[in-house]
Order: structure tokens, then C-alpha cells, then sequence
């Protein structure tokens, strides 16, 4: 089968291209660096001739507000309407646990918005929403540090592993389209301070995580339990700690 | 198989000779590679300087597409290439080939040149199919060198030969040791392809846009199109489709779809509008990026629009669809014939084609505008020639069918009644397959408060009624309005100023709003002359009947010869009508009620040249003063409360003939003067027009009053009553004329006997004598009234007695008419009266000295006084 992975060159598209590849389906690895361009339509009519199966992977460059809205909105509607054109018979996209419930945060609306762009087109589709992925740990602890300190709060938190993801990525992709949603999640559920709070000890990292109560992510509120699948969801095999030892490896 | 036992340079201390070359060859590569321009100069020096030194065919180079992981030729060797005419060569060129496949995987893990005895490895079943192309070509052995750039490899140098020993050592160590700076030469050459594509392109969009920007006309815009579609090799065809005025559908605007159309298909794609939510033309408008279709695709998905149909039947398999628009508003779409898509060009192309269309469609805009007043003046002026319906009908017909594209409904008017609306105008030809519905549906007269016609009436500029709406709600004429498959029905008011003239129904798609209204106006004045104009000719038609009625009845009673009474007072009467009748003369006739003042004018005015015209008759007594200049002059529609229509004055219709003021003493001052500036100018104006009319009437008038009496008294203007004492004419009372009551009684008789029934075959002697000696206030009149009364009274075929009244009402009179005398006249008179009665006989028994008390000599005596004569007394 012809697959065209958008966003093929990023973190879970890298993958998902080579299990693909690697279960011999033809794989574009679309993305600016290889000439096609969601945004401006370069080369995305070429790269849809023939193709069966789009896999959307792609992430807005820049996480302001209104950048990331008009990045899902533009790239969706034009993505989808290639793929309309081109008889393409299944698009995956991958978003995120509780988007619908965390609208009060900027880049969860327009990961809302992309679903709906989705929804809407016609195209049969499988929407797969995936917790954190446990790569995002070090991103978190980030955007929560101030000076040596890191406050989080202990919002609940299921970290996944990006190879976990992109294996069911892969799996949904090839499977017959739901025209619905699936959700995905680490086999492992913490209190996010404390899941960070270890990540920096086995990095070695300085700074001290300091709990402060107030359930948040990315600046905005969220409830307790916003980060985590309500219902059933599908579990990845690797585990932090496992996953902390490949890391490990690979550096 | 890989031959590793070959891959051994790298271990064996190089010769120095090998060195040499191996230096000397990079030496002279990188001196050559500056000056590489075209990117095949590349493979052809790098082989003249390898050709000396080593033994191969010939040498391409392929380069890696990592977001397929494929590689596919790139630079190509024209002249040593020994596949050139192998069969497959094309497809070889064209060819990607998968970087998952042993062969080339251990090119890429190899740090080494690799090489391959094609024999061994070319029918594996992951090998590409270039290496059996080559074996079938003579090639019997090749050599892979990766190129490398940053890290990461790009390409591979392929090397060929048709032996199996040349790919020695050395060989391999010069392929290793140049291969980086074939990969930096590689590079550049791409990076110059890559400025010189934009650089192409950005001279291409100067040139384009420079040529738009001459573009005046659709003609402009479509060669300027087409020559830049050609300068980028783009044979095929394109069309630019503009959205319509309804903003519903979409029309070629500017095409050329090259040979591929025939005459026929073209006609209709260009004319057809196509709605825009077609399902795929819409996709285009939604759309920022250019969109590629395929055709067969579109079709299968169910889209209808017949474009694609013949799209198909012309061959078109794909085409990429762009929107056209200017700022935020969609224009249109640009739809060509092309498979691949430059997007910066062709959004630059659209960009420039966006800024033309804009210009050319204002530019339209106001021609069309320009036009359409232009039409609408001369539809104006053609419209105020129209006397008839039939004519204005024609015009009317065309004007829409011309213009709008459509035909008349219906137009509807007002009645006198305000409430009522009847069919005045429309076009069967609408109906065409509903004839006998809509003729049902015509023949209705309908109120004002018709769901339909009360919307439209109570709306300014008209309604806009969906037909498929309003069939779904039941609408009955819709059903009608269905049948012609048109979209709307347009119903607008057709007013003049505030009045409500009728109301106007057009079937159309869609019509303009500003020609529409402008059409409107000018058919409703149209209609109201039209209106008005059946409206005078029905007057008139209806005046001629009432004339030729009148005119025969006038003959048969008044007759010149038919005024009765040949004695002395009417011979003067006769004489002084003969003298005057001929002319214009205005004739003022004086005379007591009853003397037939109206049968002399009519005897007046049929003894004139203007006899064959109807005599109008004004009896000034009879008008409400409110209404007599209306009456007499005419008045314009709504020149004040009640005036509903325009109306001819009597002044107007006596226009050639006579006009007969009768009872002029009793005319209000205010219309005297009125009527003395209609006399001297012989021209008037209608009550609130302002138009001035040219007559040519002649003036009876007729009083019983004494005029001068009432000129002195201040009721009559005395220079009204000079312009009409002109020509008096004074009618003697009755009993000034007791010579002609025998002949007026037989005459009576005669008359009454006819219409009555009862013939009267005599009249008694006494009869006679009681009416000579009676006075006849009432004159001729009274006279008739009375021969009338006593013909049906009578009981046999003789009249012998008639009933001359002795009320107190007629001694009044007489009182009064007596009071008006001298003493001496009323002595003469009082002589006379008795003398008749006592049929002259002057003194004896029975005589009026008997009567007078009075002695016969003393009644002699007076009469010779008084000047009495037999003549007098005796008739
Ligand atoms: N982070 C999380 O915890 C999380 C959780 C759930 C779902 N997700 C979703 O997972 C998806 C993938 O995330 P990721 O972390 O793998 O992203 P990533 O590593 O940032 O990769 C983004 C990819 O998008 C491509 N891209 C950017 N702009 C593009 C454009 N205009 N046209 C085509 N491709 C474009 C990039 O191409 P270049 O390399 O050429 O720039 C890159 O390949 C995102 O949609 C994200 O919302 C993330």
C-alpha cells in the first residue's frame, strides 16, 4: 500500500515510517524538509497520487496561541481537500487524551479544531489520542522550572513511549478506518510531580521539583484527571522505567 | 555477488604512482568541475579524465529521495551509454528505485567502493531492473561509490564495463578519493538548478505581469494567459470561470481548451452557468492551495455538472483547479490542464490573472451599466410613442426577452375600484406547456389583498419569490411557475409616484435589481398612458354613440321648419336667425321661461356649417358651483379631491361645433370671469393642468333674466355681458303671439296624439278661444304641458275642452307679470286680453264694454288712444 506520513521527519513519524517501510508498504516521509508542505501545498497533490493511507504526524513549529490554531486549521483543510482529491481511503491522525476537556488551553483547541476539520471531511478516518509521551517529560520539567525549582502539581499523568505510539499508529493505520476515536496510554499512571521529580534524579539533574498543588499543564488549569484516559484505553508495553534504560543507551 | 576480494586499496600501501594519478585526476577534476554549466558537463569531463587512466563503458550518477528512500538517475552519460536504444531505457531514466534492497543497501554500509558482476546479482529478486537493462546491453560489471554530503548519503556514482577485470584498485582508490568532490559538484549543480528555476520563474512572473498589466479586455487576458501557459510548456488548455451576478453559479469567462474541443461541446460549456456548490468547484473556492483533479474520480463521486462529462470526452484526464480571487472575495477559478503544480508559480500567475479579472469585470461593470442606461433611454422613447397595448405589448416583449432573458408573466392593473386587479398584459409563450392552468389562473380577478400581490404592493422594490419555496408551501401559482423551470418569480410594484398602478410578474433565474427597477418605472408610465389613453378613446367612443343618438333625434323634433308660428314677433325671430347662423357670431337669446330658447339655438346651430358636429348643451343652473369650472373647462387627473380621472370640459368637446350656455344669468362671478378669458383667448387650461388648449367653439347663450338688470345689480360682469350681447336674439312670450297658438295647439296635437296612441281628429272652436285668452306664464312649455295633459284626459277624438290652470300659483305669476307693467300698458294689455276673449267684439251684449263696465264710445275712444288695432285683438 501507498502510505504518505505527514510530519514524517518528526519524533513519531520517523518511527512510524520505518515500521511501515519495514512491513513493506511504499512510505512517503512527507514533510517541509522533503518538499511537501501541508501549509503551502507543496508538492501534497504529487506526494497523494496513489496513495491509500495518510498519516498525520505533523506539529504546528510554533506553540503560540494563535500560530498553532492557524497551523492545525490551514494544514488540516488542506491536507484533507488533497485528499479528497486524490481518493485517499483512510487518514490517522494523532492528538490527545482530553483535548475536548482542556479547551481553555490554546494548542488543545486547535488540536480540537484539527479533529473536527477531520470529522467533517468525509474521508474515513481513525482519530488515535495519546497520553504525554514520556519524550515530553524533559519539555514539562522545563516550561515548569524557575530558577533551580520545578513546580508541578500532582495532576494525574500516564506517560506513553514514542515507539509504544507509533506502533499503534502503525496498527490503527492499517487497520479498516473507525471513523472514530481511539485512546492510548503509558501502562503506568503517577502524580506528575513526582514521575519529573524522578526523571531529573536519574538525569542527574539539579533542580528540585516543588509541589504546588494547582493542577496545570502548559499554564493553563486542567482538572485532576484531565491527562488521563476517562475510559478504555489501549496500554503501551514500555514502561519509565525501561523506557529511562534505552534512553540511557542511546546517550 | 559483492566481490570484497577487490575492496582492498584501502589496506595495501598505495603505489606512487597511483598517488600521482589519483592527485593529478582530483587536480583536474577540481579545476573542470568550475567550470561545469550544464549539468551533463559534469559526467562528460569527469569521464574524459578518468577515460585515460582506467578501462569502462560509461558512468551515471543517481541521487537518493529520502522521503521515499528511493534513488533515480540524475546526471546521465549521452554518448557512452551502451542502453541507449535498450527498450526499457526510458523507463530506467524515469525509474525509482528502492534503497531497501541487498544491492544497494551494501553500497550504503560500505565505506568502500562495491562492485558487482551483474551475472551474479542482476536477478536477484530485489535487484533493480537497471542492472539486467545493462547486462542486456553488453555491460558485464559495475561499480557503486557512494556520494556523501553532510553526513548523510545523497547519491551513488555508477561506473560500467563491458569486461570484469577493470575495476582494479587503483581504479577503485581514484572513485574513493574523488567522490567528495563529486558530491560537492553534485550539490552545486542542484543549487544552481534550483536558483535558475527561480530565477526563471521570477522572470516568468515579470513577464506575465507586465503583460497583464496591459490587459484591458477579456481578449487581452485570455492571450496574455495563454502565451504564459505556453512559455511554461504548458500546451494544454485552461479556463477561467468567473462567479456569476446571482452568486450562485459560475460561467466560462476566459478559455481555450486548445484542439481538444469540438465546436458543439464548447458552445455549451461556455454558455452553461454551473452552481458553485457543484461539489467541486466549491472545493476549489474553498480552497488557498491549488487543487488536482481527476476527472474519472469527480465523476465517480457522484458530481453532476456536465463540464466533466465532456472533459472526459475531450480526453482531459486530470486538471489542477485554483481559485481567483481578489483581496477576500472569490472571483472565480482558473481550471488547467496540467498534472504537476508549481505552486509559487501558478499562485503568482493567479495572483496577477486575480488583479486583471478584477479590473476587466469593473471595467464591464460599467460598460454594462453604461448600456443598460443607453437601452433604457431609448426603451423610454419608444415607450412614449405607444398609443396601443399592442404596441407597447411588442416592446415590452422584446425589451425583456433582449435584455433580461426572460419573458413577461404578467402584468396586472389597478381598477377604478382600488381593489380589484386585472390581467392587462402577458406572454402565453411562458405557458407554453401549462396553457389551459394558466388561463384558469388568468381569468381570476384578484384583490389588492392577495397573499402575493399584497407582499409585492406593500414592498418597495418588489418581491423575489422562490419557486421551489414557495411550492413547498403550497403556493398554487407556483405549480404554474414550476412548469417553466425557471428559479423565481419577480413580482414588483407598479407605481407612479404614491398611486398604485398594478403590479408587474417576471420568471427568471435571476435578473439585475437596477435594470430591473429601471425597466419598471418606464413600463409603468407606459402602462398609465396606455390606461388612460383606452380610457379617453372609450369616452370618445361612447360621446360619438350619445352624438349620433343625439344628432338623430335632434333632426327628427328640431327641426329649422319645425318651430312653429308664423307671426309677425317669430318672422323678426327667423330673420334675425338666418342672418346669424352662418356665422360665428356669439348669439345671446333673451326670453321668458319656456319661449324655447334651446330650440333656437339648436335651430341656430344646425342651420351652421358646424351642424355635423354635436351641439353641447351647459345648462348653467343646473352645475354645483363647485363644479362648474371642472365642467366647463375640464380638469386633470387628481387636480383636487374626487378628480379620479382626467376630464374633457364642455368647452373641449363643443371643439368645431356650439356650445349652448343656458340660464348664463345664473353663472357664479367667479366662472364669468373664467369664461370671459376663455372667450377672448379662445383657448383654456384644464383645472390643474398646465397644458393650453386651442379652441374653436361657437357661443349660444341664453337667460330669462334681464342681463343689464343684473349687470347694474353687480351679478353679472358687464364686459361678460357685452362679449355675449353680441347678437341678441329676444323670444316674444306666448302671449305676445296668440297668432300662432292655433298652430302650436295642432301642432301638439299631432305630436301627442302619435306618442300617445289616441288620435285627435279635432280640436273645438272653444278650445282654441279659451287658450288665445289665456297668458301663458309658462309660454310655449306650458302650452305643450298642458295640449299633453288634455290629449290623455280626452275621451273622444275630439278635444274639446282643455284645463288651463286657476291656481293660486299661476295668479301669482300673472299678479307678477302684471306688476312689472306701466299703468298704461297694463290698460292696453288688460283692453286687449279682454277684447280677444270676447273675440273682438267691442260694445253690445257680450262685449269687453260689458265686460269693462264701461260705456262702447268711452272703450272707442281708448283704443284709438292706446293705439289698439284689430290686429291686436284678432289672430
Ligand atoms: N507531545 C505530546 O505529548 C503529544 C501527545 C499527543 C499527541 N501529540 C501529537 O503528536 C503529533 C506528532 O508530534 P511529534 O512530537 O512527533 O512532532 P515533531 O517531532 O515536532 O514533528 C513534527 C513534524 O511535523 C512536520 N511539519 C511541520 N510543519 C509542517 C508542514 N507545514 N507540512 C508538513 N509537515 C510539517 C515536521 O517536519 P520538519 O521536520 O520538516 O519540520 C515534523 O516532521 C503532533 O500532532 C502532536 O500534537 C503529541
Amino acid at each position: 500500500m501507498k502510505i504518505v506520513v505527514i510530519g514524517g521527519t518528526g519524533l513519531i513519524g520517523t518511527k512510524v515510517v520505518n515500521q511501515l517501510r519495514q512491513a513493506g508498504h511504499q512510505v512517503i516521509a512527507a514533510s517541509p524538509a522533503t518538499g511537501i508542505n501541508t501549509l503551502t501545498g507543496e508538492g501534497l497533490a504529487e506526494a497523494m497520487k496513489e496513495t491509500d493511507i495518510v498519516i498525520d504526524l505533523a506539529n504546528s513549529p510554533s506553540f503560540e496561541d494563535k500560530a498553532v490554531m492557524e497551523f492545525f486549521q490551514t494544514a488540516g483543510h488542506n491536507l484533507l481537500a488533497a485528499e479528497i482529491n486524490a481518493g485517499v481511503k483512510h487518514h490517522v491522525a494523532l492528538s490527545i487524551v482530553g483535548v475536548d476537556i482542556m479547551q481553555n488551553i490554546g494548542y488543545m483547541r486547535a488540536k480540537k479544531v484539527q479533529e473536527e476539520l477531520i470529522e467533517q471531511s468525509g474521508v474515513p478516518y481513525t482519530i488515535v489520542r495519546s497520553t504525554q509521551f514520556l519524550e515530553f517529560i524533559a519539555g514539562i520539567a522545563n516550561q515548569a522550572t524557575d530558577g533551580n525549582e520545578v513546580h508541578l502539581s500532582d495532576v494525574l499523568f500516564q506517560p506513553i513511549a514514542s515507539d509504544d505510539v507509533a506502533k499503534f499508529v502503525a496498527k490503527y493505520a492499517l487497520a479498516a478506518p473507525l471513523n472514530g476515536r481511539v485512546e492510548i496510554a503509558g501502562p503506568e499512571r503517577f502524580e506528575m510531580y513526582k514521575i519529573v521529580e524522578r526523571y531529573l534524579q536519574l538525569a542527574n539533574d539539579p533542580r528540585t521539583v516543588v509541589p504546588n498543588g494547582k493542577p496545570a499543564y502548559f499554564g493553563g488549569e486542567v482538572t485532576h484527571s484531565a491527562l488521563v484516559p476517562a475510559g478504555e484505553a489501549e496500554q503501551g508495553a514500555i514502561n519509565f522505567e525501561s523506557w529511562w534504560a534505552t534512553q540511557a543507551v542511546k546517550a | 555477488m559483492k566481490r570484497t576480494i577487490k575492496n582492498e586499496s584501502g589496506l595495501h600501501a598505495p603505489t606512487k604512482t597511483i598517488l600521482e594519478q589519483e592527485r593529478k585526476v582530483l587536480l583536474d577534476l577540481g579545476n573542470d568541475i568550475t567550470k561545469v554549466r550544464e549539468k551533463n558537463d559534469l559526467i562528460t569531463l569527469f569521464k574524459n579524465r578518468i577515460k585515460g587512466l582506467f578501462y569502462f563503458t560509461h558512468t551515471i550518477i543517481t541521487l537518493i529521495d529520502h522521503k521515499d528512500e528511493t534513488y533515480y538517475a540524475f546526471l546521465l552519460d549521452n554518448e557512452g551509454s551502451p542502453i541507449r536504444t535498450h527498450p526499457r531505457y526510458r523507463e530506467m531514466v524515469a525509474a525509482r528505485f528502492s534503497l531497501n534492497a541487498p544491492f544497494i543497501q551494501a553500497v550504503l554500509t560500505s565505506d568502500e567502493p562495491v562492485s558487482y558482476i551483474l551475472e551474479d546479482i542482476m536477478d536477484k529478486p530485489q535487484s533493480p531492473p537497471f542492472l539486467r537493462v545493462n547486462y542486456e546491453g553488453g555491460v558485464r560489471e559495475i561499480l557503486m561509490t557512494k556520494l556523501m554530503k553532510e553526513g548523510k548519503p545523497m547519491g551513488f556514482i555508477h561506473m560500467y564495463s563491458d569486461r570484469t577485470d577493470s575495476f582494479n584498485p587503483e581504479f577503485r582508490g581514484v572513485m574513493k578519493g574523488i567522490a567528495p568532490q563529486l558530491s560537492g559538484a553534485v550539490s552545486n549543480i542542484i543549487k544552481n538548478e534550483e536558483l535558475l528555476n527561480k530565477e526563471k520563474e521570477k522572470s516568468f512572473l515579470l513577464d506575465f505581469s507586465s503583460n497583464i498589466a496591459a490587459v484591458r479586455t477579456k481578449e487581452d487576458l485570455m492571450s496574455a494567459v495563454r502565451t504564459a501557459l505556453h512559455k511554461l510548456d504548458q500546451k494544454s488548455g485552461f479556463v477561467i470561470r468567473c462567479i456569476n451576478e446571482d452568486k450562485t453559479t459560475m460561467s466560462a469567462y476566459v478559455y481555450d481548451l486548445g484542439s481538444a474541443a469540438d465546436e458543439k461541446s464548447l458552445s455549451v460549456l461556455v454558455k452553461a452557468k454551473y452552481p458553485i456548490n457543484d461539489g467541486l468547484q466549491n472545493r476549489v473556492l474553498n480552497s488557498s492551495i491549488p487543487l488536482l483533479f481527476n476527472v474519472e474520480r469527480e465523476i465517480q463521486r457522484g458530481i453532476t455538472s456536465a463540464y466533466l462529462q465532456y472533459w472526459k470526452k475531450m480526453g482531459f484526464e486530470n486538471f489542477v483547479g485554483i481559485r481567483l480571487r481578489n483581496g477576500e472575495t472569490n472571483l472565480g477559478i482558473l481550471l488547467l490542464d496540467i498534472e504537476e503544480i508549481k505552486i509559487e508559480l501558478l499562485q503568482g500567475i493567479c495572483a496577477q490573472i486575480s488583479i486583471a479579472l478584477a479590473n476587466i469585470m469593473a471595467n464591464e461593470q460599467i460598460s454594462k451599466k453604461q448600456e443598460e442606461q443607453a437601452f433604457l433611454l431609448d426603451f423610454s422613447s419608444a415607450l412614449t410613442k405607444m398609443r396601443t397595448k399592442d404596441e407597447l405589448q411588442a416592446a415590452i416583449f422584446e425589451v425583456l426577452d433582449k435584455i433580461m432573458n426572460t419573458q413577461l408573466a404578467m402584468i396586472r392593473v389597478l381598477e377604478d375600484d382600488g381593489v380589484h386587479l386585472s390581467v392587462f398584459m402577458f406572454d402565453r409563450r411562458l405557458f407554453g406547456k401549462a396553457h389551459a392552468d394558466f388561463d384558469k389562473l388568468a381569468a381570476n380577478k384578484i384583490k389588492i389583498d392577495e397573499t402575493y400581490t399584497a407582499q409585492v404592493l406593500a414592498s418597495k422594490e418588489g418581491v423575489v419569490f422562490n419557486v421551489d419555496e414557495e411550492l413547498r408551501s403550497g403556493n398554487d401559482y407556483a405549480k404554474l411557475w414550476k412548469t417553466t423551470g425557471l428559479r423565481n418569480m419577480y413580482g414588483l410594484p407598479l407605481r407612479m409616484g404614491d398611486k398604485i398602478i398594478g403590479t408587474i410578474w417576471l420568471l427568471a433565474d435571476f435578473l439585475g435589481p437596477l435594470l430591473l427597477k429601471g425597466i419598471c418605472s418606464q413600463i409603468t408610465v407606459a402602462v398609465a398612458n396606455i390606461l388612460a389613453n383606452e380610457k379617453l378613446l372609450a369616452y370618445k367612443k361612447q360621446l360619438e354613440i350619445e352624438n349620433d343618438y343625439l344628432k338623430e333625434q335632434i333632426k327628427t323634433i328640431y327641426n329649422f321648419s319645425e318651430i312653429i308660428g308664423s307671426g309677425e314677433s317669430m318672422q323678426e325671430v327667423y330673420r334675425l336667425m338666418g342672418l346669424v347662423a352662418e356665422s360665428s357670431t356669439t348669439v345671446l337669446i333673451l326670453g321668458e321661461t319656456g319661449t324655447g330658447k334651446e330650440l333656437i339655438a339648436r335651430a341656430i346651430h344646425n342651420a351652421s356649417p358646424r351642424k355635423e358636429n354635436l351641439m353641447v348643451k351647459v345648462n348653467c343652473a343646473a352645475l354645483p358651483a363647485n363644479l362648474i369650472e371642472s365642467e366647463l373647462f375640464g380638469h386633470e387627473r387628481g387636480a383636487f379631491t374626487g378628480a379620479t380621472d382626467r376630464r374633457i370640459g364642455k368647452f373641449e368637446m363643443a371643439d368645431n361645433s356650439t356650445l349652448f350656455l343656458d340660464e348664463i344669468g345664473e353663472l357664479p362671478l367667479e366662472a364669468q370671469a373664467k369664461l370671459l378669458r376663455v372667450i377672448q383667448e379662445r383657448e383654456l387650461e384644464r383645472v390643474g393642468g398646465k397644458q393650453v388648449i386651442k379652441i374653436n367653439v361657437r357661443l349660444v347663450a341664453a337667460t330669462n333674466r334681464n342681463l343689464e338688470e343684473e349687470v347694474k345689480a353687480g351679478r353679472f360682469r358687464a364686459d361678460l355681458y357685452f362679449r355675449l350681447n353680441v347678437f341678441p336674439i329676444i323670444l316674444p312670450p306666448l302671449r305676445d303671439r296668440l297668432e300662432d297658438i292655433e298652430a302650436l295647439t295642432h301642432f301638439f296635437v299631432k305630436k301627442y296624439s302619435r306618442s300617445t296612441g289616441r288620435t285627435i281628429r279635432k280640436i273645438a272652436p272653444r278650445v282654441i278661444q279659451q287658450l288665445r285668452s289665456y297668458t301663458w306664464p309658462g309660454n310655449v312649455r306650458e302650452l305643450e304641458h298642458l295640449i299633453e295633459r288634455s290629449i290623455l284626459l280626452a275621451t273622444d277624438s275630439t278635444l274639446s275642452d282643455v284645463f288651463i290652470p286657476r291656481n293660486a300659483d299661476a295668479d301669482k305669476q300673472e299678479q307678477a307679470f302684471l306688476l312689472n307693467r306701466s299703468l298704461e300698458e297694463v290698460e292696453r294689455g288688460y283692453i286687449i286680453e279682454t277684447l280677444k276673449r270676447c273675440g273682438g267684439k267691442i260694445s253690445g251684449t257680450g262685449s269687453a264694454a260689458e265686460v269693462l263696465q264701461i260705456p262702447g264710445n268711452t272703450l272707442h275712444s281708448k283704443m284709438k288712444k292706446l293705439g289698439i288695432t284689430k290686429s291686436d285683438y284678432f289672430s
